[in-house]
């Protein structure tokens, strides 16, 4: 990197004069420059290339990226931003969004000082202020971490610590959320506990042991040894890997064919040798419909199953249960599972990572005891399941269906790439179990070329017990799902404040929002940290500005993107009032008694952080701006599994259950998608949101380059759904059900199934003509999955009202809200 | 001589736009103009395809290309005989450009060009932030503009803004005229065509479709000819698949790129022509 001190000293005496100011909206910049003989002179001027200080550091939000980044400044300001290889060159990388912070860092959404909602004090929190209509005044850092402070301390003496809840979102792919934790422990407080995408990584942990979000899967780089595959519920070049789509596009002209199952024609089907259109929801019919196929055409790997898997394992016929070691030898284990032995016929304990000459299928008497295999237990499940039955489920084509299962288990090394959206179906833990299982047959783990998640594993940083300090009494943990339960009806405490950071969720990403905004009004204080000026900080009582990353020295952790740590270097010192949230998080704990538990500066904790970690030397990484983790295998899964037998499960019989519906294999079931769901008459379209490649959740909403290519909030809607409706292409349309509505204007699109529309997510309250479209969303978890399932919803689209306000996107208005920001605290 | 070319590798893109509005950044283009455009091959709107949705199950008919586009570099430029003041003209290494001193606005260039890559400021050019970004000067009002293939960083040796940011390394910039170069090999290799070919117009524009080329080989942001090792190409042709080899996947449409109907399709999106 580069000196830069010109341009600090630039930009500090610039963001003085904003400051003194208070200037906002569209023209502020031009309050950056202080006068004449600082304007930046073109004339005489033939190239500007070369003429840029530069600075290496790296873009953080909750995607798939965390790009290594230069950007280029110049006079003071921004110039552009281009990607920079990180240490391990082929992980270079960029996207649209990254590319164009030379807009976001100077938004007039970015917020200028702390705030304190004008109607609102510690004693009167009068929540009914709280809303669109909320006014703020400006309040001083030390004012504003006083109050904050005292209403927590005080609810902490009147109702316990675990009436605060710290709220912990993803848009920031920092540090800070470690510190963070470590406040609230040693506080006390109610720790946020996730409940976002869980879905398909819990059905995939009970069957391996591994998987919390989605499992881990080779690094990208190794993606080119693919032979098969299968990219299932997933636009996985526009939402997920698009920073990393060389290595898929690698992967194909290499030879690897391409599957796509999806209800949607994505950029990515529109690039597969299959696509298998399937109905939403039906996912696991269609996962059981492949198993069947592999049985029938004896294609599954007999060693992997017999070495790796339970597959050989003998049940129970009397009680369901695995026959344990225990049972049938004196030495046995109880954890131990049994099988027989081709020829002598024998019982033996299963080993973990041990073949031998298993019975895979066929019934047996030991000692006394009438057991059959558990592949023996899944091939009569899925006999049920035959593509020709499944292609009535599904609406894919039976031949299709066996094609894609015939590629992945005969061509060799590949995989399954699912995606977050089959867990944004209520049940999506299921597909998870049926996949893990189904590469279980193909022996698909620990080989060069496999592939079992849409987005590669990555490298975070091992900061050890920092966020939870062995003397701390840490409160109890709440999911989202839980929050609006917790602060309405204190079930199952009473949540009274929140302390939220790196989240617009609760104003905009949650679904049910009219619900979580009555969450957010039976709140005492709602304190939001933010860069922007979000639909959640509109919410808050006291707003604490947070900087742009440009602005907040950090190391970011590669994780789900790639094997490197960044260093996110300081371009220019933050602008008007804007801390970094370690200032607020120190300056609380200062106050709470702990302050000697948190480093002074930032840059000490970041180099604590980093002698914690073997993997990481603090210098090198500062000076390189990224380090290669070393340690972070890129085949994965290549020891035993952490299940109990060291195996696959492929049956388990201590399955949960739900609605009736015991798991100890894969077995459908389905919530708004099943046929016979109560309200599919009066609401007949099932209703998505996909992640577009405009933006990372609601982040990068504000950049004006973008929203000249995606400039507004869109229906799409196959043309013969409309029609049937009597509504044109590029028509306002009202989507409505028993939670809520939004309008939004329709888009005649092909590549949606007929009975499936679609909003793409991200958009502001302010993007819309009416309404939102999370107040179309529901709130209801499965009991297992604990996950929110954003697209298992029902709507009915008709035409808007002929009053309804469209001008925001009217001729004047071009760039639709764009043009019309938000205004900002300090204003 | 050198003869810039850029090779665009529709099988290898996935539309993201980083090519579209890393160009605006790079060359200061004014805000509701596009230098470069990401259009959709397929349906009438962007990311949309051509076809039905299929009925039975099977795979149907949808069909969906991306076709960026932007200046074509024409060795034979209608832009540059129509200009009555000489103000576009091609470089001796085939690059076309603008001088803004002499651009009168007359807008003949963009009568001409069938490739609608050219756009007019009619008012003030807006910026955001303000003062601008990337690497150019800011043009008037009242001037056409376009497309430059970056000669401001090509003349530093650095590859274009849209080909050092793609992520799909799917455009490959480099000289024609070098047989050893990339562009030169992909054109041999694989089934490549030019935009409206039948205009005569010759574009240094190459787009790749049916069989996926591996891309840009360098990570570089460096042209291909400043570096010492070439490219991974120069080492042989082993990695090069022939245009017998088995289709390596990556469904081939069998579409052609010579726009039907002899336009450019419409881009949404994008203020085409600049008259908007």
């Amino acid at each position: 990197m580069t000196d830069g001190k010109a341009y600090r000293r630039d930009v500090l005496k610039a963001g003085g004069a904003a400051a003194a100011l208070g200037v906002g909206g569209g023209g502020f910049l031009q309050t950056l420059v202080e006068s004449e003989e600082d304007q930046p002179s073109t004339s005489g001027i033939e190239s500007f290339v070369g003429q840029n200080d530069v600075v290496q550091t790296v873009c953080s939000p909750n995607c798939r990226g965390k790009c290594p980044i230069d950007v280029h400044v110049r006079d003071g300001q921004v110039k552009k931003i281009e990607p920079h290889p990180p240490e391990d060159e082929q992980y270079k990388r960029a996207c649209v969004l990254g590319l164009s912070h030379t807009q976001r860092v100077y938004d007039p959404t970015r917020l200028k000082y702390p705030m304190k909602r004008a109607d609102w004090s510690p004693d009167k929190p009068n929540p009914q202020g709280r809303g669109p209509d909320a006014e703020f005044e400006r309040v001083s850092w030390d004012e504003a971490l006083d109050l904050v402070a005292d209403k927590m301390q005080s609810l902490k003496a009147d109702h316990g610590a675990e009436s605060v809840l710290f709220h912990e979102g993803s848009g920031n792919y920092g540090q800070s959320g470690k510190s963070f934790k470590r406040l609230a422990s040693l506080f006390g407080a109610t720790q946020s506990a996730w409940g976002i995408d869980t879905n398909v990584g819990r059905g995939f942990n009970r069957v391996t042991g591994v998987g919390a979000f989605l499992p881990p899967t080779n690094e990208a780089e190794d993606w080119e040894n693919a032979n098969t595959i299968i990219v299932w519920g997933s636009d996985i070049l526009s939402s997920q890997f698009q920073m990393d789509a060389s290595k898929i596009l690698d992967a194909i002209e290499n030879g690897a064919k391409l599957v796509v199952v999806d209800p949607v024609y994505t950029t990515t089907a529109s690039k597969a040798d299959l696509w298998l259109p399937v109905e939403p929801g039906k996912d696991v019919h269609l996962a059981l419909a492949m198993m069947h196929t592999v049985f029938e055409d004896e294609t599954y790997d007999e060693d992997f199953l017999r070495k790796r898997t339970t597959a050989p394992a003998l049940i129970r016929k009397d009680t369901g249960e695995l026959l344990k070691a225990s049972d049938v030898f004196e030495d046995g284990g109880e954890n131990q599972v049994v099988a027989v032995e081709r020829g002598s016929g024998s019982p033996v304990a299963l080993e973990p990572e041990t073949g031998g000459a298993y019975a895979l299928f066929g019934e047996f008497t030991v000692d006394g005891v009438a057991c059959e295999t558990a592949l023996t237990r899944l091939r009569d499940h899925v006999a049920d399941y035959a593509p020709e039955k499944v292609a009535e489920t599904t609406g894919v084509d039976a031949e299709n269906i066996r094609t894609a299962i015939r590629w992945l288990a005969t061509r060799g090394p590949g995989g399954i790439a699912p995606s977050y959206a089959l867990g944004r179906y209520k049940h999506g833990h299921i597909f998870g179990q049926a996949y893990a299982m189904l590469m279980g047959m193909t022996g698909d783990y620990g080989r060069h070329g496999n592939i079992h998640a849409h987005h590669s594993g990555g490298a975070t940083l091992a900061a050890g017990d920092w966020a939870s300090p062995s003397d701390a009494d840490p409160g109890p943990s709440l999911t989202f799902p839980e929050y609006p339960d917790a602060m309405i009806d204190g079930d199952p405490h009473k949540i009274r404040a929140v302390y939220s950071i790196e989240s617009n969720m609760m104003g905009n990403q949650f679904p049910d929002r009219q619900r979580f905004r009555e969450a957010i009004r039976s709140l005492e204080m709602y304190v939001v940290a933010d860069m922007h000026h979000t639909d959640t900080v509109q919410h808050a009582d006291i707003i604490l500005p947070v900087p742009h990353w440009f602005e907040q020295e950090d190391i970011c952790s590669g994780w789900g993107s790639h094997p490197h740590l960044g260093y996110r270097h300081k371009v220019q010192e933050p602008m008007w009032e804007a801390k970094d949230d370690y200032y607020a998080i120190r300056g609380l704990a200062e106050r709470f008694g702990y302050g000697d538990r948190f480093p002074e500066t930032k840059r000490d904790l970041l180099r604590k952080f980093a002698g914690r970690d073997d993997d990481i030397d603090f210098d090198t990484l500062f000076e390189q701006g990224t380090q290669k983790k070393e340690s972070v295998p890129i085949v994965k899964y290549t020891d035993a599994f952490p299940t109990e037998t060291g195996r696959i499960k492929m049956y388990d019989d201590e399955a949960p259950s739900e609605e009736g519906v015991t798991f100890d294999v894969p077995r459908p079931l389905e919530d708004r998608t099943a046929d016979d769901y109560e309200k599919a008459d009066e609401y007949p379209l099932m209703f998505m949101q996909k992640h577009s490649r405009f933006r990372i959740h609601s982040q990068y909403e504000m950049l004006n380059w973008v929203r000249e290519i995606n400039p507004e909030p869109q229906l799409d809607i196959h043309p013969k759904d409309a029609k049937a409706r009597g509504i044109d292409d590029g028509e306002y349309v009202r989507v409505y059900n028993d939670r809520g509505e939004m309008v939004v204007k329709a888009k005649y699109n092909d590549a949606f199934q007929p009975g499936l529309v679609n909003t793409d997510q991200g958009w502001w309250s302010r993007d819309f003509v009416e309404g939102h479209l999370q107040d179309l969303t529901h709130n209801e978890v499965s009991e297992v999955g604990q996950t929110m399932a954003f697209y298992d919803v029902r709507v009915a689209v008709e035409s808007a009202p002929d009053d309804v306000d469209t001008d925001k996107y009217g001729s004047d208005n071009p760039r639709g809200s764009g043009a019309k920001a938000t205004p900002t605290g300090g204003d | 001589m050198t003869k810039h070319g850029l090779v665009i590798d529709q099988e290898r893109c996935i539309g993201c736009q980083a090519c579209a509005v890393s160009c605006k950044q790079e060359n200061n283009v004014p805000m509701g103009q596009f230098w470069n455009r990401v259009l959709t091959e397929g349906g009438e709107k962007m990311d949309t395809p051509s076809g039905g949705y299929p009925e039975d199950g099977g795979s149907g008919s949808l069909d969906m290309q991306y076709q960026p586009t932007a200046c074509q570099h024409c060795e034979n430029a209608p832009c540059v005989k129509v200009c009555p003041v000489n103000a576009t003209y091609t470089r001796d290494d085939g690059i076309v450009e603008i001088d803004y001193d002499k651009c009168i606005g007359c807008r003949y260039c963009m009568a001409a060009c069938p490739y609608n890559a050219r756009v007019f400021n009619w008012d003030e050019p807006e910026h955001m932030p303000e003062e601008g970004t990337g690497d150019v000067e800011a043009r008037p009002q009242g001037v056409v503009e376009k497309c430059t293939f970056c000669s401001h960083r090509v003349d530093e040796g650095l590859d274009p803004a849209c080909v050092v940011n793609c992520p799909a390394d799917a455009r490959i910039f480099g000289d024609l005229d070098d047989e050893s170069s990339t562009v030169s090999k992909y054109i041999d290799k694989y089934e490549t065509d030019q935009l409206l070919e039948d205009r005569g117009t010759d574009p240094n524009t190459y787009y790749i479709s049916g069989e996926m080329s591996p891309g840009r080989p360098q990570t570089s942001d460096k042209m291909e000819s400043e570096l010492d090792d070439v490219s991974p190409w120069s080492d042989g042709d082993d990695d090069v698949p022939s245009k017998e080899a088995d289709s390596a996947g990556g469904e081939s449409s069998g579409s052609s790129h010579s726009v039907e109907g002899g336009e450019i399709p419409y881009a949404t999106p994008a203020k085409s022509g600049g008259d908007d």
